[in-house]
């Protein structure tokens, strides 16, 4: 393939998939990209981030969006978690999206929970989320265990911070041991 | 075969009929043709049609019409095959739930098979695949800001300037702070893939 002398800038192209141009620039970057192979490849590295974020859902979700994601035909299987609390779940076949739901958090004046997921083997900190959505009423923030998750350690804690507005912290814990049988 | 596009067009106008090895000729044309333009169409069905399922219908429907008028010498300019073909995939993304695209694609021409043998090779989707519990780690190594953009753009769907209003920041920096974010996911990803492949290997 050969190169482009004048290729679309990245910033352009994270415009494009961002929904960020408009109509006309559009157009010049749809030429452009038929005509041209290497910047049709570069298109698609940057796509590969976007879409894939477009398509992937967070490690933390609304109850809001479960229920959408079950309108919407996902095989959901939720289960409850109480804070200091170890088990494994099995991502049975049948099941396209496991719910964990990491229950009794003081949340009726929570102004923010924060959220760690660490291997509990390595200590490897996963994923450090300063702000995750969180249900009130239900005392719970709920994790979306995705298949694909399988490349992920399987050995999970989950560290949750609830923030109340006068700036005290309450953390809980629970670990969740996941297994993906073949 | 490294032929230019109108070089490839030429050769599928002249393969119906002749002999066999034009006609052998003509087929690994139409292979090439199909297997450079997959991922182009591709790209433009995910972009303006969001949907994976309709922009592989795309594609399909695409490669299908561009060949057959290919074979029947009606692509007009040769050396504008990229326009004939971008002009084929605006008309047919506008009508791909019409009878008329579901016609195209049930014609039951060889045309059919060749596109179907080379999506098949070329598959053009898988380059616009990452892994889903890479970029959920990779985005763990964003700042928190940086996440944050990332997030309500692709995942939300927010509007630039929601975004900038909903995080005290100028449309400018949201963008700003989008690209490099996205460059940063990239980079991790490749990283984390080229790690993978080195500890298969």
């Amino acid at each position: 393939m050969s190169r482009c002398a004048s290729p679309i800038p990245w910033a352009t192209l994270v415009d494009y998939w961002a929904g960020d141009l408009i109509a006309a620039q559009i157009d010049e970057v749809d030429d452009h990209l038929f005509a041209c192979g290497s910047c049709a490849s570069e298109a698609a590295r940057v796509a590969s981030v976007t879409e894939t974020m477009r398509e992937m859902l967070p490690p933390a979700v609304s109850r809001a969006r479960i229920e959408s994601l079950r309108a919407a035909g996902t095989r959901v299987r939720e289960s409850a978690f109480a804070p200091g609390e170890r088990r494994q779940v099995v991502f049975e076949a049948d099941v396209d999206l496991l719910v964990h739901r990491l229950a009794g958090l003081p949340l009726a004046d929570a102004q923010h929970v924060s959220l760690q997921i660490v291997s509990e083997s390595t200590g490897q900190r996963l994923v450090t989320m300063d702000t995750v959505p969180f249900e009130r009423e239900e005392g719970a923030v709920l994790i979306a265990c995705q298949r694909h998750f399988a490349s992920l350690p399987a050995d999970t804690r989950f560290e949750v911070a609830v923030h109340a507005p006068d700036r005290s912290v309450t953390t809980a814990a629970y670990t969740i041991v996941h297994q993906y049988p073949p | 075969m490294e032929a230019p596009d109108a070089e490839l067009i030429r050769i599928i106008a002249r393969g119906g009929g002749q002999t066999s090895a034009e006609a052998g000729e003509s087929r690994l044309a139409e292979a090439e043709l199909c297997r450079r333009f997959a991922p182009r169409i591709y790209l433009y069905g995910r972009r303006h049609l969001r949907d994976d399922d309709r922009a592989r219908e795309l594609v399909q429907a695409v490669l299908l019409v561009v060949l057959q008028a290919a074979r029947a010498g009606r692509v007009a300019e040769p050396e504008h095959a990229d326009r004939f073909m971008l002009g084929t995939c605006r008309h047919l993304a506008a009508r791909l739930r019409t009878i008329e695209a579901r016609e195209a694609r049930s014609a039951g021409s060889d045309a059919l098979e060749v596109v179907a043998e080379s999506l098949q090779s070329a598959n053009p989707w898988e380059s616009m695949r990452a892994d889903v519990g890479a970029l959920v780690l990779c985005l763990g190594t964003l700042d928190e800001r940086s996440r944050q953009v990332v997030t309500l753009t692709f995942s939300d769907e927010c509007p630039t300037e929601e975004i900038a209003k909903r995080l005290a920041m100028t449309t400018g920096n949201v963008r700003v702070t989008r690209h490099r974010a996205v460059a940063a996911l990239r980079r991790c990803l490749d990283v984390r893939e080229a790690t993978r492949q080195e500890s298969r290997a």
